[in-house]
Protein backbone atom coordinates (compact mmCIF):
# COMPACT_ATOMS: atom_id res chain seq x y z
CA UNK A 1 0.00 0.00 0.00
CA UNK A 2 2.98 2.45 0.79
CA UNK A 3 4.55 1.32 -1.93
CA UNK A 4 1.43 2.38 -4.29
CA UNK A 5 1.20 5.50 -2.66
CA UNK A 6 5.04 6.08 -3.14
CA UNK A 7 4.34 4.99 -7.07
CA UNK A 8 0.90 7.34 -7.56
CA UNK A 9 3.03 10.99 -7.40
CA UNK A 10 5.57 9.99 -9.60
CA UNK A 11 3.21 8.18 -12.30
CA UNK A 12 0.71 11.22 -11.80
CA UNK A 13 3.51 13.22 -12.85
CA UNK A 14 4.46 10.86 -16.07
CA UNK A 15 1.30 10.95 -17.19
CA UNK A 16 1.31 15.03 -16.82
CA UNK A 17 4.55 15.07 -18.86
CA UNK A 18 3.15 13.44 -21.34
CA UNK A 19 0.39 15.11 -21.55
CA UNK A 20 2.56 18.39 -21.61
CA UNK A 21 4.71 17.60 -24.41
CA UNK A 22 1.56 15.84 -26.44
CA UNK A 23 -0.73 19.05 -26.18
CA UNK A 24 2.15 21.27 -27.14
CA UNK A 25 3.01 19.46 -30.20
CA UNK A 26 -0.96 20.06 -31.25
CA UNK A 27 -0.71 23.17 -30.48
CA UNK A 28 2.87 23.92 -32.02
CA UNK A 29 1.61 22.27 -35.21
CA UNK A 30 -1.63 24.36 -35.25
CA UNK A 31 0.38 28.09 -34.97
CA UNK A 32 2.70 26.44 -37.57
CA UNK A 33 -0.69 25.90 -39.94
CA UNK A 34 -2.18 29.32 -38.84
CA UNK A 35 0.88 31.92 -38.51
CA UNK A 36 3.87 30.53 -38.52
CA UNK A 37 5.72 30.98 -34.68
CA UNK A 38 7.41 33.86 -34.00
CA UNK A 39 8.94 32.86 -30.58
CA UNK A 40 8.75 35.29 -27.92
CA UNK A 41 9.30 34.90 -23.99
CA UNK A 42 11.45 31.92 -22.46
CA UNK A 43 11.17 30.22 -26.42
CA UNK A 44 12.40 32.94 -28.20
CA UNK A 45 14.88 33.76 -24.69
CA UNK A 46 16.49 30.12 -25.51
CA UNK A 47 16.99 30.78 -29.54
CA UNK A 48 18.82 34.27 -28.98
CA UNK A 49 21.11 32.44 -26.13
CA UNK A 50 21.62 29.98 -28.35
CA UNK A 51 23.60 32.03 -31.37
CA UNK A 52 25.97 33.58 -29.08
CA UNK A 53 26.74 30.44 -27.50
CA UNK A 54 27.10 28.31 -30.91
CA UNK A 55 29.09 30.82 -32.15
CA UNK A 56 31.49 30.67 -29.00
CA UNK A 57 31.43 26.91 -29.52
CA UNK A 58 32.43 27.41 -33.33
CA UNK A 59 34.98 29.59 -32.56
CA UNK A 60 37.83 27.15 -32.13
CA UNK A 61 36.77 25.08 -34.82
CA UNK A 62 36.72 28.28 -37.09
CA UNK A 63 40.00 28.91 -36.06
CA UNK A 64 41.05 25.75 -36.86
CA UNK A 65 39.88 25.85 -40.12
CA UNK A 66 40.59 29.17 -40.95
CA UNK A 67 44.21 28.38 -40.11
CA UNK A 68 43.82 25.35 -42.48
CA UNK A 69 43.16 27.21 -45.24
CA UNK A 70 44.52 30.28 -45.53
CA UNK A 71 48.41 28.99 -43.96
CA UNK A 72 48.33 24.78 -44.05
CA UNK A 73 47.02 24.98 -47.82
CA UNK A 74 48.63 26.92 -50.21
CA UNK A 75 47.68 30.46 -49.47
CA UNK A 76 47.42 32.58 -52.85
CA UNK A 77 46.05 29.12 -54.21
CA UNK A 78 43.42 29.26 -51.97
CA UNK A 79 42.10 32.76 -51.69
CA UNK A 80 42.36 32.92 -55.59
CA UNK A 81 40.50 29.66 -55.59
CA UNK A 82 37.68 31.62 -53.41
CA UNK A 83 37.25 34.51 -55.37
CA UNK A 84 37.09 32.54 -58.54
CA UNK A 85 34.43 30.19 -57.06
CA UNK A 86 32.32 33.22 -55.91
CA UNK A 87 32.85 34.97 -59.24
CA UNK A 88 31.89 31.76 -61.03
CA UNK A 89 28.83 31.43 -58.37
CA UNK A 90 27.83 34.99 -59.64
CA UNK A 91 27.91 34.75 -63.45
CA UNK A 92 26.31 31.08 -63.57
CA UNK A 93 22.86 32.77 -61.71
CA UNK A 94 23.30 35.85 -63.78
CA UNK A 95 23.31 32.96 -66.55
CA UNK A 96 20.13 31.01 -64.66
CA UNK A 97 18.10 33.94 -64.70
CA UNK A 98 19.46 35.46 -68.20
CA UNK A 99 18.41 31.95 -69.97
CA UNK A 100 15.13 31.78 -68.00
CA UNK A 101 14.25 35.07 -69.39
CA UNK A 102 14.84 34.01 -72.86
CA UNK A 103 12.92 30.74 -72.20
CA UNK A 104 10.33 32.67 -70.77
CA UNK A 105 9.43 35.55 -73.07
CA UNK A 106 11.78 35.03 -76.28
CA UNK A 107 12.84 38.91 -75.66
CA UNK A 108 15.34 40.62 -74.15
CA UNK A 109 13.36 43.20 -72.62
CA UNK A 110 11.33 40.65 -70.51
CA UNK A 111 15.51 40.69 -68.55
CA UNK A 112 15.15 43.65 -67.14
CA UNK A 113 11.25 42.93 -65.91
CA UNK A 114 12.59 39.41 -64.76
CA UNK A 115 15.39 41.44 -62.32
CA UNK A 116 13.34 43.95 -60.93
CA UNK A 117 11.02 40.65 -59.91
CA UNK A 118 14.49 39.44 -57.98
CA UNK A 119 14.97 43.14 -56.63
CA UNK A 120 13.59 41.85 -52.89
CA UNK A 121 15.58 43.54 -50.26
CA UNK A 122 17.79 40.67 -48.31
CA UNK A 123 19.51 40.66 -45.90
CA UNK A 124 23.00 38.97 -45.19
CA UNK A 125 23.04 36.38 -42.32
CA UNK A 126 25.16 34.25 -40.98
CA UNK A 127 25.08 30.56 -40.27
CA UNK A 128 25.74 29.91 -36.86
CA UNK A 129 24.21 26.44 -35.87
CA UNK A 130 22.49 23.33 -37.36
CA UNK A 131 19.63 21.42 -36.16
CA UNK A 132 20.03 19.86 -32.56
CA UNK A 133 18.62 16.91 -33.85
CA UNK A 134 20.20 14.86 -36.96
CA UNK A 135 16.44 13.74 -38.22
CA UNK A 136 15.39 17.35 -39.33
CA UNK A 137 17.41 20.08 -41.29
CA UNK A 138 16.90 23.03 -40.28
CA UNK A 139 19.71 25.63 -39.42
CA UNK A 140 20.00 28.94 -36.72
CA UNK A 141 20.94 32.15 -38.51
CA UNK A 142 22.17 35.46 -36.69
CA UNK A 143 19.34 38.01 -37.57
CA UNK A 144 15.52 37.94 -36.32
CA UNK A 145 12.64 40.22 -35.97
CA UNK A 146 14.96 43.59 -34.90
CA UNK A 147 16.54 42.94 -38.55
CA UNK A 148 12.65 42.48 -40.11
CA UNK A 149 13.06 38.93 -40.62
CA UNK A 150 9.73 36.97 -40.36
CA UNK A 151 7.88 33.56 -40.79
CA UNK A 152 7.56 32.32 -44.09
CA UNK A 153 10.32 34.47 -45.65
CA UNK A 154 12.31 32.35 -48.34
CA UNK A 155 16.13 31.98 -47.59
CA UNK A 156 18.35 31.82 -50.67
CA UNK A 157 22.71 31.42 -50.96
CA UNK A 158 24.56 32.92 -54.32
CA UNK A 159 24.14 29.15 -55.40
CA UNK A 160 20.01 28.53 -55.15
CA UNK A 161 17.25 27.93 -52.83
CA UNK A 162 18.29 27.25 -49.33
CA UNK A 163 14.89 27.39 -47.19
CA UNK A 164 12.26 28.96 -45.46
CA UNK A 165 12.09 30.71 -41.90
CA UNK A 166 9.80 29.05 -39.99
CA UNK A 167 10.14 30.68 -36.61
CA UNK A 168 12.29 33.79 -35.12
CA UNK A 169 13.21 35.13 -31.54
CA UNK A 170 14.46 39.14 -31.51
CA UNK A 171 18.03 38.26 -32.85
CA UNK A 172 17.81 34.62 -34.43
CA UNK A 173 15.56 32.68 -36.38
CA UNK A 174 15.00 29.34 -37.40
CA UNK A 175 15.28 28.21 -41.39
CA UNK A 176 13.99 25.20 -41.88
CA UNK A 177 16.14 23.21 -45.23
CA UNK A 178 14.67 21.90 -48.48
CA UNK A 179 16.34 19.04 -47.38
CA UNK A 180 14.20 18.51 -44.84
CA UNK A 181 11.33 15.59 -44.99
CA UNK A 182 8.66 18.48 -44.12
CA UNK A 183 10.08 20.58 -46.93
CA UNK A 184 8.10 20.75 -50.54
CA UNK A 185 8.49 23.46 -53.06
CA UNK A 186 6.41 23.57 -56.22
CA UNK A 187 9.58 23.48 -59.35
CA UNK A 188 9.94 23.21 -62.99
CA UNK A 189 12.27 21.88 -65.20
CA UNK A 190 13.92 24.67 -66.75
CA UNK A 191 14.65 22.86 -70.43
CA UNK A 192 10.83 21.28 -70.75
CA UNK A 193 8.99 23.46 -68.32
CA UNK A 194 7.65 20.00 -66.62
CA UNK A 195 6.33 20.82 -63.28
CA UNK A 196 6.70 18.67 -60.41
CA UNK A 197 7.04 19.22 -56.34
CA UNK A 198 10.40 18.77 -54.94
CA UNK A 199 10.67 17.11 -51.57
CA UNK A 200 13.03 16.99 -49.29
CA UNK A 201 14.26 13.31 -48.23
CA UNK A 202 16.07 14.50 -44.52
CA UNK A 203 19.70 13.30 -46.59
CA UNK A 204 21.50 14.93 -48.98
CA UNK A 205 19.21 14.54 -52.30
CA UNK A 206 15.99 15.68 -52.74
CA UNK A 207 13.05 14.08 -54.64
CA UNK A 208 11.14 15.79 -57.30
CA UNK A 209 7.88 13.86 -57.38
CA UNK A 210 4.26 14.19 -58.81
CA UNK A 211 5.48 14.96 -61.88
CA UNK A 212 3.49 13.41 -65.16
CA UNK A 213 4.98 10.15 -66.73
CA UNK A 214 4.93 11.91 -70.17
CA UNK A 215 6.97 14.73 -69.00
CA UNK A 216 10.30 15.48 -70.56
CA UNK A 217 13.00 14.85 -67.70
CA UNK A 218 16.49 14.05 -68.36
CA UNK A 219 19.43 13.59 -66.03
CA UNK A 220 21.45 16.80 -65.88
CA UNK A 221 18.23 19.13 -66.03
CA UNK A 222 17.97 22.21 -63.80
CA UNK A 223 15.02 22.22 -61.98
CA UNK A 224 14.03 25.86 -60.56
CA UNK A 225 11.20 27.08 -58.46
CA UNK A 226 8.26 27.54 -60.40
CA UNK A 227 6.68 30.68 -58.63
CA UNK A 228 3.26 28.21 -58.22
CA UNK A 229 3.72 27.45 -54.51
CA UNK A 230 3.22 31.69 -53.69
CA UNK A 231 5.89 31.23 -51.57
CA UNK A 232 9.02 31.16 -53.06
CA UNK A 233 9.82 33.80 -56.22
CA UNK A 234 9.97 32.27 -59.65
CA UNK A 235 13.47 31.16 -60.80
CA UNK A 236 15.26 30.24 -58.17
CA UNK A 237 17.60 27.45 -58.91
CA UNK A 238 16.44 24.30 -56.76
CA UNK A 239 19.00 21.59 -57.97
CA UNK A 240 20.29 19.22 -60.75
CA UNK A 241 18.54 15.96 -61.66
CA UNK A 242 20.69 12.70 -61.30
CA UNK A 243 18.08 9.83 -61.75
CA UNK A 244 14.94 9.38 -63.27
CA UNK A 245 12.39 6.67 -62.31
CA UNK A 246 11.28 4.23 -64.57
CA UNK A 247 7.29 4.99 -63.63
CA UNK A 248 6.18 1.27 -65.13
CA UNK A 249 2.40 1.34 -65.41
CA UNK A 250 2.05 4.68 -62.85
CA UNK A 251 0.90 7.98 -64.20
CA UNK A 252 3.77 10.18 -62.42
CA UNK A 253 7.40 9.36 -62.28
CA UNK A 254 9.95 11.15 -59.82
CA UNK A 255 13.24 12.29 -60.41
CA UNK A 256 16.03 12.51 -58.20
CA UNK A 257 17.84 15.89 -57.68
CA UNK A 258 21.29 16.99 -56.08
CA UNK A 259 20.62 20.55 -54.48
CA UNK A 260 22.53 23.53 -56.19
CA UNK A 261 23.62 24.80 -52.66
CA UNK A 262 25.98 22.60 -50.87
CA UNK A 263 24.43 22.92 -47.55
CA UNK A 264 27.97 20.59 -45.92
CA UNK A 265 30.07 24.82 -46.84
CA UNK A 266 27.26 27.06 -46.24
CA UNK A 267 27.86 29.60 -44.23
CA UNK A 268 26.18 32.64 -45.43
CA UNK A 269 22.82 32.95 -46.59
CA UNK A 270 20.41 35.74 -47.76
CA UNK A 271 16.92 35.97 -45.68
CA UNK A 272 14.72 37.52 -48.96
CA UNK A 273 12.62 39.82 -46.60
CA UNK A 274 9.32 39.60 -48.29
CA UNK A 275 7.09 36.66 -48.46
CA UNK A 276 5.14 35.23 -51.23
CA UNK A 277 1.74 35.85 -51.77
CA UNK A 278 0.74 32.83 -50.31
CA UNK A 279 2.66 33.55 -47.20
CA UNK A 280 1.24 36.92 -47.08
CA UNK A 281 -2.35 35.56 -46.76
CA UNK A 282 -1.17 33.31 -44.20
CA UNK A 283 0.00 35.79 -42.03
CA UNK A 284 -1.81 39.17 -42.90
CA UNK A 285 -3.45 38.39 -39.01
CA UNK A 286 0.04 38.47 -37.74
CA UNK A 287 1.22 41.06 -39.69
CA UNK A 288 -1.79 43.39 -38.42
CA UNK A 289 -0.86 42.52 -35.33
CA UNK A 290 2.44 43.10 -35.28
CA UNK A 291 1.67 46.82 -37.04
CA UNK A 292 -0.84 47.29 -34.44
CA UNK A 293 2.27 46.72 -31.32
CA UNK A 294 4.21 49.33 -33.58
CA UNK A 295 1.77 52.17 -33.53
CA UNK A 296 1.06 50.91 -30.08
CA UNK A 297 4.80 51.89 -29.11
CA UNK A 298 4.70 55.22 -31.26
CA UNK B 1 20.33 21.55 -16.42
CA UNK B 2 22.53 24.11 -17.65
CA UNK B 3 25.28 21.66 -18.82
CA UNK B 4 22.27 19.65 -20.26
CA UNK B 5 21.22 22.63 -22.47
CA UNK B 6 24.77 23.47 -23.59
CA UNK B 7 24.50 20.16 -25.27
CA UNK B 8 22.11 20.42 -28.06
CA UNK B 9 24.06 23.97 -28.60
CA UNK B 10 27.63 21.70 -28.56
CA UNK B 11 26.00 19.22 -30.99
CA UNK B 12 24.50 22.43 -33.33
CA UNK B 13 27.82 24.01 -33.60
CA UNK B 14 29.66 21.48 -34.25
CA UNK B 15 27.09 20.08 -36.92
CA UNK B 16 28.19 23.05 -38.93
CA UNK B 17 31.84 21.57 -39.22
CA UNK B 18 30.74 17.64 -39.76
CA UNK B 19 27.87 15.95 -41.41
CA UNK B 20 25.21 15.45 -39.09
CA UNK B 21 25.43 11.82 -39.45
CA UNK B 22 28.77 11.58 -37.68
CA UNK B 23 27.76 14.42 -35.14
CA UNK B 24 26.69 12.61 -31.93
CA UNK B 25 23.44 13.25 -30.27
CA UNK B 26 25.22 14.51 -27.27
CA UNK B 27 21.48 15.77 -25.51
CA UNK B 28 20.06 12.00 -26.01
CA UNK B 29 23.29 10.33 -24.53
CA UNK B 30 22.78 12.85 -21.60
CA UNK B 31 19.29 12.32 -21.01
CA UNK B 32 19.93 8.27 -20.93
CA UNK B 33 22.79 9.18 -18.33
CA UNK B 34 20.44 11.01 -16.32
CA UNK B 35 18.36 7.88 -16.12
CA UNK B 36 21.36 5.78 -14.94
CA UNK B 37 22.94 8.28 -12.48
CA UNK B 38 20.32 10.85 -11.22
CA UNK B 39 19.13 9.98 -7.95
CA UNK B 40 15.42 10.86 -8.22
CA UNK B 41 12.75 9.37 -10.70
CA UNK B 42 10.54 12.04 -10.94
CA UNK B 43 13.22 15.20 -10.55
CA UNK B 44 15.01 13.07 -13.18
CA UNK B 45 11.76 13.08 -15.71
CA UNK B 46 11.02 16.48 -15.38
CA UNK B 47 14.75 17.75 -16.21
CA UNK B 48 14.63 15.21 -19.06
CA UNK B 49 11.17 16.80 -20.73
CA UNK B 50 12.57 20.27 -19.99
CA UNK B 51 16.40 19.63 -21.44
CA UNK B 52 13.64 18.10 -24.43
CA UNK B 53 11.63 21.28 -25.10
CA UNK B 54 14.95 23.07 -25.21
CA UNK B 55 16.09 20.93 -28.21
CA UNK B 56 12.66 21.15 -30.00
CA UNK B 57 13.36 25.10 -30.15
CA UNK B 58 16.78 24.74 -31.57
CA UNK B 59 15.92 22.13 -34.04
CA UNK B 60 13.46 21.54 -36.72
CA UNK B 61 10.47 19.57 -35.15
CA UNK B 62 7.46 20.56 -33.34
CA UNK B 63 7.21 21.66 -30.23
CA UNK B 64 7.27 18.69 -27.62
CA UNK B 65 8.41 15.88 -29.89
CA UNK B 66 12.04 15.69 -28.28
CA UNK B 67 10.43 16.58 -25.16
CA UNK B 68 7.97 12.98 -24.99
CA UNK B 69 10.99 10.94 -26.62
CA UNK B 70 13.75 12.35 -24.11
CA UNK B 71 11.10 11.37 -21.92
CA UNK B 72 11.05 7.99 -23.26
CA UNK B 73 14.87 7.77 -22.89
CA UNK B 74 15.27 8.49 -19.51
CA UNK B 75 12.38 5.92 -18.45
CA UNK B 76 14.21 3.62 -20.64
CA UNK B 77 17.21 3.90 -19.15
CA UNK B 78 15.99 3.76 -15.93
CA UNK B 79 14.08 0.62 -16.40
CA UNK B 80 16.66 -1.23 -18.50
CA UNK B 81 18.88 -0.50 -16.02
CA UNK B 82 17.38 -2.03 -13.26
CA UNK B 83 17.23 -5.72 -15.51
CA UNK B 84 20.72 -4.96 -17.14
CA UNK B 85 23.87 -3.76 -16.22
CA UNK B 86 24.34 -1.11 -18.18
CA UNK B 87 27.04 0.59 -16.30
CA UNK B 88 29.40 -1.90 -18.37
CA UNK B 89 30.78 -0.44 -21.72
CA UNK B 90 29.47 -3.54 -23.90
CA UNK B 91 26.05 -3.26 -22.45
CA UNK B 92 25.57 0.32 -22.46
CA UNK B 93 26.84 0.71 -26.26
CA UNK B 94 24.51 -1.93 -27.28
CA UNK B 95 21.81 0.00 -25.34
CA UNK B 96 22.71 3.23 -26.86
CA UNK B 97 22.52 1.66 -30.45
CA UNK B 98 19.52 0.54 -29.83
CA UNK B 99 18.17 3.24 -28.60
CA UNK B 100 19.28 5.46 -31.44
CA UNK B 101 16.93 3.62 -33.96
CA UNK B 102 13.57 3.86 -31.48
CA UNK B 103 14.26 7.22 -31.37
CA UNK B 104 14.80 7.73 -34.93
CA UNK B 105 11.94 5.46 -35.46
CA UNK B 106 9.76 7.90 -32.51
CA UNK B 107 10.80 10.76 -34.36
CA UNK B 108 10.23 9.68 -37.97
CA UNK B 109 6.71 8.74 -37.16
CA UNK B 110 5.64 11.61 -34.94
CA UNK B 111 6.52 13.71 -37.90
CA UNK B 112 4.81 11.89 -40.10
CA UNK B 113 1.59 11.50 -37.76
CA UNK B 114 1.73 15.18 -37.55
CA UNK B 115 2.82 16.22 -41.23
CA UNK B 116 2.23 14.43 -44.55
CA UNK B 117 6.16 13.21 -44.55
CA UNK B 118 6.49 9.52 -45.70
CA UNK B 119 6.92 7.35 -42.78
CA UNK B 120 9.21 4.97 -44.30
CA UNK B 121 12.17 5.58 -45.94
CA UNK B 122 14.98 3.84 -46.73
CA UNK B 123 17.74 6.59 -47.43
CA UNK B 124 17.07 6.89 -43.46
CA UNK B 125 18.75 3.86 -43.00
CA UNK B 126 22.19 5.15 -44.24
CA UNK B 127 22.13 7.82 -42.23
CA UNK B 128 20.73 5.72 -39.15
CA UNK B 129 24.64 3.42 -39.23
CA UNK B 130 26.89 6.04 -38.81
CA UNK B 131 25.19 8.02 -36.33
CA UNK B 132 24.12 4.72 -34.13
CA UNK B 133 27.94 4.08 -34.39
CA UNK B 134 29.50 7.63 -33.44
CA UNK B 135 26.80 7.67 -30.89
CA UNK B 136 27.93 4.55 -29.08
CA UNK B 137 31.38 5.95 -28.92
CA UNK B 138 30.83 8.83 -27.66
CA UNK B 139 28.21 7.16 -25.32
CA UNK B 140 31.08 6.14 -22.65
CA UNK B 141 32.40 9.21 -21.97
CA UNK B 142 29.26 11.42 -21.87
CA UNK B 143 27.54 9.24 -19.46
CA UNK B 144 30.34 8.54 -17.28
CA UNK B 145 30.37 12.30 -16.82
CA UNK B 146 27.10 12.58 -16.13
CA UNK B 147 27.68 9.83 -13.57
CA UNK B 148 30.43 11.85 -12.05
CA UNK B 149 28.54 15.16 -11.91
CA UNK B 150 25.59 12.97 -9.90
CA UNK B 151 27.56 11.34 -7.47
CA UNK B 152 29.43 14.89 -6.72
CA UNK B 153 25.62 16.56 -6.38
CA UNK B 154 24.54 13.68 -4.29
CA UNK B 155 27.81 13.72 -1.96
CA UNK B 156 27.33 17.38 -1.66
CA UNK B 157 24.11 17.10 -0.60
CA UNK B 158 24.65 14.41 1.81
CA UNK B 159 27.54 16.20 3.61
CA UNK B 160 24.61 18.89 4.27
CA UNK B 161 22.39 17.24 5.81
CA UNK B 162 25.47 15.64 8.68
CA UNK B 163 23.94 16.36 12.02
CA UNK B 164 26.27 18.86 13.64
CA UNK B 165 26.83 18.14 17.41
CA UNK B 166 26.17 20.80 19.90
CA UNK B 167 28.63 22.66 21.63
CA UNK B 168 27.97 23.95 25.40
CA UNK B 169 27.80 21.82 28.24
CA UNK B 170 23.95 20.87 27.69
Amino acid sequence: MAQFRNRTPLSALIAGLVALAVVAMVVDRRSVLRSGSELSGWAGSVLDVAVPVEQMIALPFELTRDAWRSYVAVVHVGEENEALRARLARLEEENLQLREALVASGRLQRIAKIREEFEVPMLASELVGVDASAWFRSVLVNRGRNHGVRSGMPVISERGLVGLVTSTSKNASKAMLVLDRQSAVDGIVQRSRSRGIVRGTGTDQLDFEFVVRESDVRIGDVVITSGLDGIHPKGIRIGEVTSVSDPGSDLLQTATLVPAVDFGRLELVFVMLRRGSTMELLYQDEDAEIAGAARSLK
Amino acid sequence: MLIGTLAPMIQGAAGTFFPSRFCPDLSMLWIIGLGLYWPSAGGGAAISTALGFVVDLLSGALLGQHALLRLLAFGAARICSRQLNLRGTLPLMTFVVIFTVVNAAGSTLLTAFFTSGPVVDTTILMHLIPHSIVNAIFAVPVIRLVGGISSWLDSNARQLLVLQPRNGSG
